[in-house]
């Protein structure tokens, strides 16, 4: 631990840090200890999990919460879910948050399309970080030829328009959620790979690494052993910031008509669907909005941090 | 059911102009290619044919043809059609006059060459030849070598200038003489589509269509285009060319039409309903509105029927899935009980925009006449009729059948609510989403891929081209099952020796109630066959401003004529 990380941990009012005038015992801590410290004093971020937490709960029991509610994502109540003239019904006793214009559940609809929006989402981000630390490792580490290979590769994926590939892509090969995650994925692990890249080329200047190579340590043992651990920070904060991008970007492909295909619920295709009725059917729009938007808002605040936990360093643009 | 709103009172006052807003441009602006019912708006203000549909509020005479350019509807008795029925002798107004400097008559040459353009070979030609090859003699041949010359202007020109299509005849600049192949009881149907405008000797300096002829039409008709920015804007003012006294059909009450492309239906309808807007281009009342502008009785919202039947599911009788399943007549009869045809009907408005169906030919066409062989308790849908007939058809446990749906509209949500109905049947229903445009080339109009099963069921619909006697833009295309093979749109394969016996006895009869009484048997053959389910026939919720007087709903266009408009002077 260097000095200037010391002082740091000694500016916070810590209760496990000496204070003024009370007796307590020096504890060592590791980064990560102090970081888990700062993260959960941040009050945002704790709100931000149980939130988190919350969303996870729904998805993995939306079956026994649509079978307490009474209706499953795909049932169409024609009696009391709409009206004769095929418009959607408003929140009331059968339907709490209402109707779509199938005269299905709204409530029910968004439970099970936050199952779609968290698969989608985490998974996309993970399977994008994991390329992207791989293919970032590597070009950071193993030399400029490989560097310039797979920098020059990242170029290429940053610099497709993103939708406008998907959108071909999906067309031609058919959708289906797992498509929808590769596709995410493919355009999503270049910002991450580059990010990893540029950390891995300052660490391998390091003087430890240097002292494990003349050891006699192999390349992939350094890569794994010795960078990978100190690229952790970063990676993780990207992948708290991926999701909310990923879950938006799953969105708005099923907005278009190319994500999950009806009559699986999702944010994204109930948004869709609401355009023509947010005129007579506020509910329909507003709840499924209301849910992305909310669902984006707890990742990226918890994203952030953890990015300061981990990092309490960097200067925040609207610091105290 | 509300309807119609013509604003008829007062007297017609000229002048003003007539501002239409829209969200697309057309399809084609040639008439030989046009097939958009917007374009047919368009077109009644600048083209004329021989025949047309007149303007009226009457149902059953807004959908019979007149004569237009022709002085007369031919009969046997007047000399106007031979007494083998297979040659018509047409007699023009001498004073009909394209717009030309100076202005020139429109003769008989003119609709040779109308014709002679239909089956061009450049991509923007869509149009309808085949209501014409096969039926004008010598149009086969004739298009048949068309294929093959090259798209330029001086091939086209010298290809359409040096052949002739051997059964039309310019017996004088007013006498046409047209040969059939064999009798075709709705020749003046035919005759009556846009496609069969007369055109002019200067549309040989462009290729049909393009960007160049767009900026050139000549009219013969009220209106002439005098500015045209592609995807943006019209503006039409009078042709002076034209006369009342040349024609029977149509008005120059309005000075000027302004067509404004680009917003979408819902900024359509604001403007509207604001007044600063005057009519729809190509865009209809939102279906949400309807129900709000309809409580409050809204005299400027008008709903007109379509005649069309349309979504309807076709059962793919063909489909090898599920060990050929949907081949055998018991399991389309079971799936005909299981369809809920009111929440069909919701999805498009509800009753006050459409009517549940239970034949194949719906009303306005040739053949229609009400009956039921699958009756549900309120037309909703018998799911336990549904079961117990697929169990005696051997399927106790259902099946899983593949629903091909467009992407686009209201398409998704008809699939969705045929899956709930058919799940209730015990059918599972797996969705396979297409684009628009591979819709009919990749799925359903494609017999390699229906007999292997790429789909099972789908929800097309139809809008005839033309109604009343129209066997031939109805029960010909969907049911007969001689001519299928590729682009087919008998799209279930379906073919059966009464039905195909029918249709060929409505299309060469002229005795009106031979043919309603062939296309009726033929309905009820199809239905007992259960070829396809019908849902529902739809009607068109037209908005207009306040000034808009005389508006009159044509059907071939699903709009207002604008030849027939005049506005409120004190507006």
């Amino acid at each position: 631990m260097s000095a200037s990380e010391l002082s740091e941990v000694a500016d916070l009012p810590d209760p496990a840090v000496p204070q003024p005038g009370v007796e307590r015992q020096v504890e060592g801590r590791s980064p990560w200890q102090l970081a888990w410290i700062r993260l959960r004093r941040d009050r945002v971020a704790v709100v931000c999990a149980a939130f988190i937490l919350l969303l996870v709960l729904v998805a993995i029991l939306a079956d026994p919460l649509a079978n307490w509610i009474g209706y499953n994502a795909t049932d169409q109540d024609q009696v009391n879910g709409i009206t004769a003239d095929g418009l959607p019904v408003g929140p009331d006793a059968h339907h709490l948050l209402g109707t779509d214009n199938l005269g299905r559940d709204i409530l029910v609809r968004i439970i099970f399309g936050t199952r779609v929006s968290l698969v989608v989402g985490v998974s996309a981000a993970v399977a994008a970080v994991l390329i992207g630390v791989i293919v970032g490792l590597c070009a950071g580490y193993l030399g400029p030829v490989v560097d310039s290979v797979l920098a020059r590769l990242m170029d290429v994926v940053l610099s497709f328009p993103f939708l406008l590939f998907a959108i071909a892509l999906v067309t031609v090969v058919g959708p289906s959620e797992l498509i929808e995650i590769l596709v995410i994925a493919f355009f999503s692990w270049a910002a991450v790979g580059r990010i990893v890249r540029g950390q891995t080329l300052a660490i391998r200047e390091r003087e430890y690494i240097e002292a494990a190579r003349s050891l006699g340590a192999g390349n992939l043992r350094i890569m794994v052993i010795d960078v990978l651990p100190n690229l952790m920070a970063p990676v993780i904060v990207y992948v708290t910031l991926l999701i909310p991008v990923s879950i938006v970007f799953e969105a708005t492909l099923s907005y278009l008509g190319v994500g999950i295909i009806p009559p699986t619920p999702s944010w994204g295709n109930m948004i869709s669907d609401a355009q023509n009725f947010y005129q007579v059917a506020w509910w329909y729009l507003v709840f499924p909005g209301a849910a992305l938007v909310l669902t984006t808002l707890a990742f990226n605040l918890l994203g952030d941090s953890v990015r300061d936990a981990l990092d309490p360093r960097t200067e925040r643009l609207f610091a105290k | 059911m509300q309807t119609a709103n013509v604003n008829a009172t007062g007297s017609p006052t000229p002048g003003g102009t007539l501002r239409m807003i829209g969200n697309a441009d057309v399809d084609h602006l040639d008439t030989a290619a046009g097939y958009y019912t917007t374009t047919y708006t368009l077109e009644r203000a600048f083209t004329r044919q021989l025949y047309t549909n007149p303007a009226s509020s009457d149902p059953a005479t807004s959908i019979s043809v007149v004569p237009d350019v022709a002085t007369e509807l031919p009969t046997t008795a007047n000399g106007g059609v031979s007494a083998d029925g297979k040659t018509y002798t047409i007699h023009l107004r001498p004073d009909v006059m394209w717009d030309t400097q100076p202005a020139r008559a429109v003769t008989a040459a003119d609709f040779i060459l109308g014709f002679k353009r239909l089956c061009n070979p450049t991509q923007n030609s869509v149009g309808a030849p085949g209501y014409y090859i096969g039926v004008i003699k010598g149009m086969d041949t004739y298009c048949a070598a068309f294929k093959n010359v090259k798209p330029t202007v001086a091939d086209f020109k010298a290809y359409i200038t040096g052949h002739d299509i051997s059964g039309m005849k310019a017996v004088n600049d007013t006498t046409l003489q047209i040969e059939l192949v064999k009798p075709a009881a709705d020749f003046v149907n035919i005759l009556s589509l846009p496609f069969s405008s007369a055109a002019p000797v200067e549309y040989l300096q462009y290729l049909p269509d393009d960007a160049n002829f767009r900026q050139h039409t000549i009219s013969d008709g009220p209106y002439s285009i005098t500015k045209y920015v592609p995807g943006q804007s019209y503006l039409l003012d009078k042709n002076p060319a034209w006369t009342q006294a040349s024609d029977p059909v149509r008005h120059q009450y309005v000075d000027h039409i302004q067509v404004t492309l680009g917003p979408d239906e819902n900024a359509v309808q604001q403007q509207i309903a604001a007044g600063t807007q005057d009519m729809e281009w190509d865009t209809t009342v939102p279906t949400a509105t309807v129900p709000q502008l309809k409580a409050s009785n809204d005299a400027r919202m008008g709903i007109y029927p379509n005649y069309d039947t349309n979504p309807f599911l076709v059962i793919n009788q063909q489909s090898s899935n599920n060990g050929g399943a949907l081949g055998k007549v018991e399991v389309r009869q079971a799936i005909e009980y299981a369809i809920n045809k009111v929440s069909k009907g919701k999805i498009y408005g509800g009753p006050s925009l459409n009517t549940p169906l239970n034949q194949i030919i719906p009303p306005g066409n040739v053949g229609y006449e009400e009956f039921n062989l699958y009756p549900t308790p309120n037309n909703s849908g018998d799911p336990a009729k549904c079961k117990s007939m697929l169990a005696a058809a051997g399927y106790p446990n259902g099946f899983t059948l593949i629903d091909v749906y467009r992407t686009s509209g209201k398409h998704p949500d008809i699939y969705q609510s045929v899956q709930a109905d058919l799940q209730a049947c015990g059918i599972t229903v797996k969705g396979v989403p297409s684009k628009a445009s591979d819709y009919y080339g990749k799925y359903l109009s494609d017999p390699t891929g229906s007999k292997k099963g790429t789909w099972d069921i789908s929800e097309p619909g139809w809008i005839p081209d033309w109604y009343g006697n129209n066997a031939r833009s109805v029960m010909e295309p969907l049911l007969d099952g001689r001519t299928y093979g590729p682009g087919s749109t008998d799209w279930s394969g379906y073919n059966n020796a009464t039905v195909n016996a029918d249709i060929d006895k409505a299309l060469t009869s002229t005795d009106p109630a031979e043919v309603q009484k062939a296309m009726h048997e033929a309905d009820v053959q199809a239905m007992k066959d259960a070829v396809i389910v019908p849902f529902q026939t739809q009607s068109t919720p037209l908005m207009r401003s306040e000034r808009v007087h005389n508006a009159i709903e044509l059907p071939s266009s699903v709009q207002y004529d604008v030849t027939q408009i005049w506005l409120n002077p004190t507006s």
